[in-house]
């Protein structure tokens, strides 16, 4: 009998069904972790229980400091998409529409969604290492044991500052982009200036930008609540650390994907 | 006061405290001695809250509760000024009663008790382990708790150090009467500070009464620590 057992161990199916049983307790416990500890930063934040002076300096890192890397990154996917586009569609007798596309598709999607990719690997991955490091030097057990909320010290000013910094960074990357993209149309068909911002103009819709500032919103929260909180629930030494900081990476970007998803059926369709 | 009974804490199916149970009065001082690995620090997690034990009971008197972390468990985003202070400045409560002045001086006075001076403005990373030892001394007792616990407060410190830390936490069980529990390896620091001693050894209390009783009558267990032996029941490679 043991030795059955010891057999069927080892077997493939069973060790699949750990493997997923591991992986969706994982799951479940990291989604629980985000749900609480996003409603109790709430809690904070409802009752204005917050330190402004640590709020201006965790938006400095998340606002200026991935300035560089988010404009470039917004900047080059609009002007990929105009050197794709703008060749072809001059000689098809499109070019009124290039400025249109660019403009809907970097409002819509590429502006917001580069925009917190950017934020995800420069700024959430750092949070989630930042803090994971600190629970396992103890230094969270030292916060909690001097009676203050590590969710409080923590989390807050750092969602604050993702939320109220994504809208400001993800609006000046996206015009960053749509001016890039005119420039890469001109330099790769006959279309001057003044064609492609005055089509540009049609493509702005009030709505649009409405909608992508919410998403700014949204997906800044969620970055810095799945990364602070990942970086919360890490155990061990540096390996710990490691597994947060990709956890949070991995997490938010699905996250933003999905929220993503989730906006474009429910307001444009 | 501390009173601590049949207190049971398990991680992962390995028994770490089992059935532990001892009672510090205030302006008493417990050592908790004991083999690397024998729950030390577990019980005084357990006490401030930090883990949940199993089963038992846990009282302790009302006001805060601190503890010397085993690694100082410093911020390292603050400077020693801002970490000393923390909890005055992060607590509400404590927040109103004190003005950046006030502040100051506390950390000038906290400082100069573990005999450090003129490092306010160092990060922890530039101070080396015996003085970030030091600096969570005074952060941990800059809110006068009743319940004071120091995970190895004198380990890694020089004799010269460790003494001062041994007769400054003298000092404040008799200044504040708290009731303290000090975690230590040193016979120095046990016969200092220590009003009583609990031996632990696999998970299970295998001596409880004075520092003296320790040294001169004990069982087969304390003389193998006293003596520091290789022979006795205890074995360094338990499973
Ligand atoms: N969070 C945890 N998860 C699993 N096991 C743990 C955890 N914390 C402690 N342990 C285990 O509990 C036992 C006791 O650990 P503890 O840190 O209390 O020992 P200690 O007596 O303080 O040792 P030392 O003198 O080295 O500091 C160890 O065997 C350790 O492996
Ligand atoms: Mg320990």
């Amino acid at each position: 009998m043991e030795q059955i057992r010891a057999y069927l161990k080892k077997s493939a199916t069973y060790q699949l069904i750990q493997i997923l049983e591991d992986g969706l307790e994982d799951f479940l416990t990291t989604f629980g972790e985000i749900t609480i500890r996003g409603l109790s930063a709430l809690k904070y934040i409802l009752t204005f229980k917050i330190n402004w002076k640590e709020v201006l300096e965790q938006s400095a890192r998340f606002g200026v400091s991935s300035l560089p890397i988010t404009i470039s990154i917004v900047s080059m996917t609009s002007i990929i998409v105009a050197m794709q586009v703008a060749g072809e569609m001059v000689k098809q007798g499109g070019g009124n529409y290039v400025g249109l596309l660019v403009a809907m598709l970097t409002v819509r999607e590429t502006g917001i969604i580069m925009s917190g990719f950017a934020i995800i690997s420069m700024i959430g991955s750092s949070l989630a290492s930042e803090i994971a490091t600190m629970r396992v030097t103890e230094q969270i057990d030292a916060i909690t044991v001097l009676g203050v909320d590590p969710v409080r010290y923590l989390f807050v000013p750092r969602i604050i500052a993702g939320t109220l910094m994504m809208p400001p960074v993800m609006i000046i990357a996206s015009t960053c982009g749509i001016l890039g993209g005119g420039v890469a149309s001109t330099l790769v068909s006959e279309l001057s200036y003044k064609a492609y911002f005055s089509s540009v103009w049609s493509g702005l819709f009030i709505y649009d930008i409405k909608v992508a500032i919410a998403k700014a919103f949204t997906y800044g929260f969620t970055i810095a609540l799945i990364s602070c909180t990942c970086g919360y629930i890490a155990k061990g030494g540096a390996k710990g650390v490691g597994i947060a900081t990709t956890k949070a990476v991995v997490w938010s970007f699905v996250a933003i994907v999905f929220l993503d998803l989730v906006f474009s059926i429910a307001f444009f369709f | 006061m501390i009173k601590v009974q049949n207190l049971i804490k398990t991680f992962d199916e390995k028994t770490v405290l089992n059935d532990i149970s001892f009672e510090v009065n205030d302006g008493e001082t417990l050592a908790i001695v004991g083999f690397s690995g024998s729950g030390k620090s577990t019980i005084l997690k357990i006490i401030c809250g930090l883990l949940e034990e199993d089963s038992g009971t846990i009282l302790t008197s009302e006001g805060d509760i601190a503890m010397v972390f085993q690694y100082s468990a410093l911020f390292d985003s603050l400077n020693v000024h801002d970490n000393i202070i923390f909890a005055l400045r992060e607590r509400k409560e404590l927040r109103k009663l004190y003005t950046e002045e006030d502040l100051d001086k506390i950390v000038e006075e906290k400082l100069k008790l573990v005999g450090l001076e003129g490092v306010e403005d160092k990060y922890p990373s530039e101070l080396s382990g015996g003085m970030q030892k030091r600096v969570s001394f005074a952060r941990a007792i800059v809110t006068n708790p009743k319940t004071i616990l120091y995970d190895e407060p004198t380990a890694g410190l020089d004799p010269i150090s460790s003494t001062l830390i041994e007769d400054y936490i003298v000092r404040l069980k008799e200044e504040t009467h708290a009731a303290s529990i000090v975690v230590t390896h040193q016979m120095s620091t046990i016969q200092r500070t220590a009003d009583k001693v609990l031996m632990l050894y696999n998970g299970k209390c295998v001596f409880q009464g004075s520092p003296q009783e320790m040294c001169e009558q004990g069982n087969e267990y304390t003389k193998q620590f006293v003596t520091a032996s290789l022979t006795g029941p205890m074995k360094m490679l338990t499973e």
